[in-house]
C-alpha cells in the first residue's frame, strides 16, 4: 500500500536486476514462496538422510527415530530451507560466496501490489504490516482455541474434548497469544512507526528486519502443527514445567523448537530497534525529544536482548533431556527441577514487561494527542520505563512463591515486586493527569486507551495481591491468576494494540476506518471482556485451580456465564475484522495528519513515501507541545525558520 | 475549580461505595478453616482497602475528565500546556511506595508467623503421584492413608514429596499451598480451626488426570483422631 510514485530516489539507482531466464524458471528458482516450499522439502530430506546415515554408520538402533528426525530435519532443516528459498539469505550468500552481489536496486523495498507482502521485503512499513496481519491471524487462531476450551468448561465434567486435547488447547492458546500475538504485534506496530517517529528512512538493518519477520510464521506453524503430532499437541502449559514436559509426547518438541524461532525473531528485531534508535535519530532528535513510544521500544528491546536467551536455554535443556538423555531437570540423574523455573521465569517475567511497555508507549501517544495536552511529566514517564526495566529483572521468583524454592528469596522478591507498582503507578497517574483540563476527543483509539488504563489498574491491583507472599500462597495456580493475567495482557496489552491499530490505521493504509464500527467494537469488547474475566477472580479465590477441564459443581453457573461472555468477546473481533478489511478496501482517503499530532510520522503523507521523508526533518522541540503557541516538534525545511522550544 | 473538586470527590465516593459493596456483598474467600488462612485473610483485606482507594481515585479522574472536558471530534483547539507538576509527581511516587511497603511488611510478618512451627507439630507427609495423594503419618506408626485426617486445633507440619512430576498440595479452606517437587522436600504448616470435610486439590498441572487429582480432607476432634489412628496401627 505504500506509494511509490512520489519517490525521487528510485530513479537514481540502476533498473531492477532481472535474471536472464524465462518466467517459469524464475517462478521455480527465483526467490519466493514456491522456491521456499520446495527448498523446505529438500532440506528436510537432506537432513533426514544425514541423520539416518550417521545413525546407521555408528550402528545405532533404531536408525529411524521420529523425534530426532522431526527435531533436526523438520524444525531446523526445513525452516532454514524455507528461509533460503524465499530469499531471506540471498544477499548475504552472494556476498560471502564471493559472487557479485546484485546491485542494490531497492526492488525489495516498498509494495505496489498485495503480492509484495508475500515476499521478502526490506521496507520497514511493509514488514510492519506483514507482522500485524500475521499476528492477527494467530490471534484469531488462539482465540478460537480459547472458545473451544471455554465450551468444554461451560459445564463440569468432560464433554467435547479429551483431557490431552484440553491441556493442549490451553497450552497452545497461551503460547500463540504470547509468542505469536502480543510480542510480535507490538514489534509490528513499532516496525512501522518507530523509524518514522525518528525521522529515519528505514530501520538500521533492513535485511535483518525482513529475516526476523519471516522467522515468525515458522514458529506459529510449528505451534499449530503440533496438534497433528502423534500423541497430540504440547500439553504441559505454556510454562512447560519440567519434569512434566520431559515425559510428554512428541508435541512438546514442537514447543521447544517453536520458542527458539519466535525468540530468535524477537532478539533480531530488538537489536535492530536498539541500533536504529541509537544511531538513526534525525538531527535534533535528542533522547529527551523522543516520543514515549520510542522510549518504550528502546527499553523493551533492552529487555528482549538480555532476557530472551534464557527461555531459549530452558527449552533447549528440556529438549536435550528429552532426546539426548541429558538430565538437566531429572533429579535421578542429578538434575535440579526448580532450575527450570528459575531460568524460565528469568525470561518470562521480563516478558510480561516486553508485552506491556510498548503498550504504555502507544497509550502515551494516543492520550496526549486526543486530549490535546503535553504528556504530564514527560521525563518521569520515560524514566519510569527505565525503572520498570531495571526492577523487572529482580522479581522473577514471585512466580515461585509456592514452588519450594529457597525460603529467604521470598521476602526480597516480594518487596521488589511490590515496588514495581511505583513506576507503574507514576504512569497511570500521569495519564490521568494528562486528561485533566484537556480537550478530550473520544475517538476509537482514545476509547481503547482509556479502557486500557482502567482495566490495567484492576490488573495491577490484583498484581499487588499476588505480589504479597501470603495471599499468593492462597491464590497461586488458581483462576485468580487467570483473571489477573488476562486483565494485564488483554485489558492491558490487547487494548493498547487495538488503540495503536486504530490510531495508526490512517497512516498505514492511507484510509480512515469506520468510527461507528470502531466504537461498537470497543464497547462490545469492553463489556464482554469484563464479564468473561472478572468472575474468574471469584471462582479462583473460592477454590477453582487453573488448567482443569473438570471442577466443583458449585462453580458451574459462573463458568457458564464466563463461556457465553467469551463467545461474545470472540464475536466482537469479527466487528473489528470487518471494519479493518472493508475500510482498507473502500474507506475514505486519510489526510497526512488526521489527528493533528505533532510527532514525525504524521508530518508525511498517508501512507508515507517509500523512503519516508523527502526532506530530512530537523527536530526542534518536544513531541507533545500541544497548546504551546508556535511550538513545533520538527521542521521539514531549513531549521532557521523554526523557533527553539525548551523540551 | 472548587466546584469541580467537589464533583470529582462525589464521583470517587460513588465508585468507591459501589466497589466496596462488590467486595463485601459477595463472599470472595472461602470460610477459613485454619489459623494460617485467618492471618492471610487479614492481609487480603488490607490490600482490598488500598485497592478500592486507588481504583476509585483513578477511575473517578477519568470519568470526571471525560464528562467535563469532552469535545466533538472535529474540535481543533488545544488544551492548556501543562507539562507537569513536581510536587504532584513526588506525591504519587512516594504515597504508593509507602503503601506497598506497608503491604510488604505486613505480608512478611504474616509469612514469618505462618512458617513458625510450634512445639511438636503433627507430622504428615503428603506424597503426590499421578494422579493421587497419599498421606503418611510417621509419628503414628508410619501408616499411609488416601484420606487426610487432621485433629482440630493441633498444628500439622506437612512435608511434601513427589514420585514423578510437580504437584501442588492445596486445601482452599486452609489457604495454604505448596508444590510437591521431585528431588526435594518442601514443607508447610496448617492449624485447622474447625471440624468438617474439605477437598485436597492438586494445583499444579501434572498431566492428563490433573483435574481429577483430588483427595478428601477431614478435620476431626482430637478423640476422633486418636481413634482413627488406632484403627490403622
Amino acid at each position: 500500500m505504500t506509494a511509490t510514485q512520489h519517490d525521487p530516489h528510485v530513479a537514481e539507482y540502476p533498473a531492477r536486476f532481472e535474471p536472464p531466464r524465462g518466467r517459469a524458471w524464475r517462478l521455480v528458482f527465483g526467490p519466493g514462496l514456491v522456491r521456499g516450499a520446495w527448498m523446505a522439502g529438500l532440506f528436510f530430506l537432506l537432513v533426514t538422510a544425514l541423520v539416518d546415515a550417521l545413525r546407521w554408520w555408528w550402528g545405532w538402533d533404531p536408525v529411524w527415530d521420529t523425534e530426532i528426525v522431526l527435531a533436526l530435519a523438520g524444525m531446523v532443516g526445513a525452516p532454514i530451507g524455507f528461509l533460503a528459498g524465499i530469499g531471506a539469505f540471498d544477499y548475504w550468500l552472494y556476498y560471502i560466496s564471493g559472487r557479485p552481489t546484485r546491485p542494490e536496486d531497492h526492488s525489495g523495498h516498498g509494495a505496489s501490489s498485495w503480492r509484495d507482502y508475500f515476499r521478502v521485503n526490506t521496507d520497514h512499513k511493509v514488514i510492519g504490516i506483514q507482522y500485524i496481519v500475521t499476528t492477527f491471524v494467530f490471534f484469531a487462531v488462539g482465540g478460537l482455541m480459547a472458545m473451544l476450551f471455554r465450551a468444554e468448561l461451560a459445564q463440569p465434567g468432560l464433554q467435547f474434548v479429551d483431557s490431552q486435547t484440553f491441556n493442549g488447547l490451553v497450552s497452545a492458546h497461551a503460547t500463540l497469544m504470547i509468542f505469536l500475538f502480543v510480542i510480535p504485534a507490538f514489534a509490528g506496530i513499532a516496525n512501522f512507526v518507530v523509524p518514522l517517529m525518528l525521522g529515519a528512512p528505514d530501520m538500521a538493518f533492513p535485511r535483518l528486519n525482513a529475516l526476523s519477520f519471516w522467522l515468525l510464521p515458522i514458529a506459529g506453524i510449528m505451534f499449530v502443527a503440533s496438534f497433528v503430532a502423534p500423541g497430540g499437541s504440547f500439553a504441559a502449559g505454556w510454562t512447560g514445567y519440567a519434569p512434566l514436559a520431559e515425559g510428554q509426547p512428541l508435541g512438546q518438541t514442537f514447543f521447544n523448537m517453536g520458542v527458539q524461532w519466535a525468540g530468535a525473531s524477537s532478539v533480531m528485531t530488538a537489536l535492530n530497534f536498539l541500533v536504529t534508535i541509537i544511531t538513526m535519530r534525525a538531527p535534533g532528535m535528542t533522547f529527551w525529544r523522543m516520543p514515549l513510544l520510542v522510549w518504550a521500544n528502546f527499553t523493551t528491546s533492552l529487555l528482549v536482548v538480555v532476557a530472551t536467551p534464557f527461555i531459549a536455554g530452558s527449552q533447549f535443556f528440556v529438549m536435550f533431556d528429552r532426546i539426548m538423555h541429558t538430565s538437566f531437570f531429572i533429579p535421578e540423574g542429578g538434575g535440579y527441577v526448580l532450575g527450570y523455573q528459575h531460568i524460565f521465569w528469568f525470561y518470562s517475567h521480563p516478558a510480561v514487561y516486553i508485552m506491556m511497555l510498548p503498550g504504555f508507549g502507544i497509550v502515551s501517544e494516543v492520550i496526549s494527542t486526543m486530549a490535546r495536552k503535553p504528556i504530564f511529566g514527560y521525563r518521569l514517564m520515560a524514566l519510569s520505563l527505565v525503572g520498570i526495566l531495571v526492577l523487572g529483572f529482580s522479581v522473577w521468583a514471585h512466580h515461585m512463591f509456592v514452588a519450594g524454592m529457597a525460603d529467604w528469596l521470598r521476602v526480597p522478591m516480594m518487596i521488589t515486586t511490590l515496588l514495581i507498582a511505583v513506576p507503574t503507578g507514576i504512569k497511570v497517574f500521569s495519564w490521568t493527569a494528562t486528561l485533566w483540563r484537556g480537550r478530550i476527543r473520544l475517538t476509537t483509539p482514545m476509547l481503547f486507551a482509556l479502557g486500557f488504563v482502567t482495566m490495567f489498574v484492576i490488573g495491577g491491583l490484583s498484581g499487588i495481591y499476588l505480589g504479597s507472599v501470603p495471599i499468593d500462597i492462597a491464590a497461586s495456580d488458581t483462576y485468580f491468576i487467570v483473571a489477573h493475567i488476562h486483565y494485564v495482557l488483554f485489558g492491558g496489552s490487547v487494548f493498547t494494540i487495538f488503540a495503536g491499530i486504530y490510531y495508526w490505521y490512517p497512516k498505514m493504509t492511507g484510509r480512515m476506518y469506520d468510527e461507528r464500527l470502531g466504537k461498537i467494537h470497543f464497547w462490545l469488547t469492553f463489556v464482554s471482556f469484563n464479564v468473561t474475566f472478572f468472575p474468574m477472580h471469584y471462582v479462583g479465590l473460592r477454590g477453582m485451580p487453573r488448567r482443569v477441564f473438570d471442577y466443583k459443581e458449585a462453580f458451574g453457573d459462573l463458568n457458564f456465564v464466563i463461556t457465553i461472555a467469551s463467545f461474545a468477546l470472540g464475536a466482537s473481533f469479527v466487528v473489528f475484522l470487518y471494519n479493518m478489511v472493508l475500510s482498507w478496501k473502500a474507506g475514505p482517503a486519510a489526510e497526512g495528519n488526521p489527528w493533528r499530532a505533532h510527532t514525525l510520522e504524521w508530518q508525511v503523507t498517508s501512507p508515507p513515501p517509500v523512503f519516508n521523508f523527502d526532506e530530512i526533518p530537523q527536530v526542534v522541540g518536544g513531541p507533545y507541545e500541544y497548546g504551546v503557541a508556535g511550538a513545533r516538534h520538527a521542521v521539514m525545511s531549513p531549521a532557521r525558520e523554526a523557533q527553539e522550544v525548551p523540551a | 475549580m472548587r466546584k469541580g473538586i467537589v464533583q470529582l470527590a462525589a464521583i470517587a465516593v460513588v465508585i468507591g461505595v459501589a466497589v466496596t459493596l462488590v467486595a463485601v456483598l459477595f463472599q470472595w474467600l472461602p470460610t477459613s478453616a485454619s489459623e494460617e488462612f485467618d492471618r492471610i485473610q487479614a492481609v487480603y483485606w488490607l490490600a482490598t482497602v488500598i485497592s478500592i482507594g486507588i481504583f476509585s481515585l483513578v477511575t473517578a479522574v477519568i470519568v470526571y475528565s471525560v464528562w467535563r472536558w469532552r469535545v466533538p471530534a472535529d474540535d481543533d483547539a488545544d488544551g492548556p500546556p501543562i507539562h507537569g507538576h513536581t510536587g504532584l509527581e513526588i506525591l504519587w511516587t512516594a504515597v504508593p511506595a509507602v503503601l506497598v511497603i506497608i503491604i510488604g511488611i505486613v505480608s512478611a510478618i504474616v509469612l514469618a508467623r505462618n512458617r513458625e512451627a510450634g512445639t511438636r507439630p503433627l507430622q504428615v507427609e503428603a506424597v503426590g503421584q499421578q494422579f493421587a495423594w497419599r498421606f503418611v503419618y510417621p509419628d503414628e506408626g508410619g501408616f499411609s492413608s488416601g484420606e487426610l485426617v487432621l485433629p482440630v486445633r493441633r498444628e500439622a507440619e506437612f512435608t511434601m514429596r513427589s514420585m514423578d512430576v510437580i504437584h501442588s498440595f492445596w486445601v482452599p479452606e486452609f489457604g495454604q499451598k505448596m508444590d510437591a517437587v521431585p528431588g526435594i522436600e518442601t514443607t508447610i504448616l496448617v492449624t485447622p480451626t474447625r471440624t468438617g470435610e474439605f477437598a485436597v486439590v492438586c494445583a499444579e498441572l501434572c498431566g492428563l488426570g490433573h483435574a481429577t487429582m483430588r483427595a478428601r480432607a477431614r478435620v476431626v476432634t482430637e478423640a476422633e483422631f486418636t481413634q482413627w489412628v488406632e484403627e490403622r496401627q
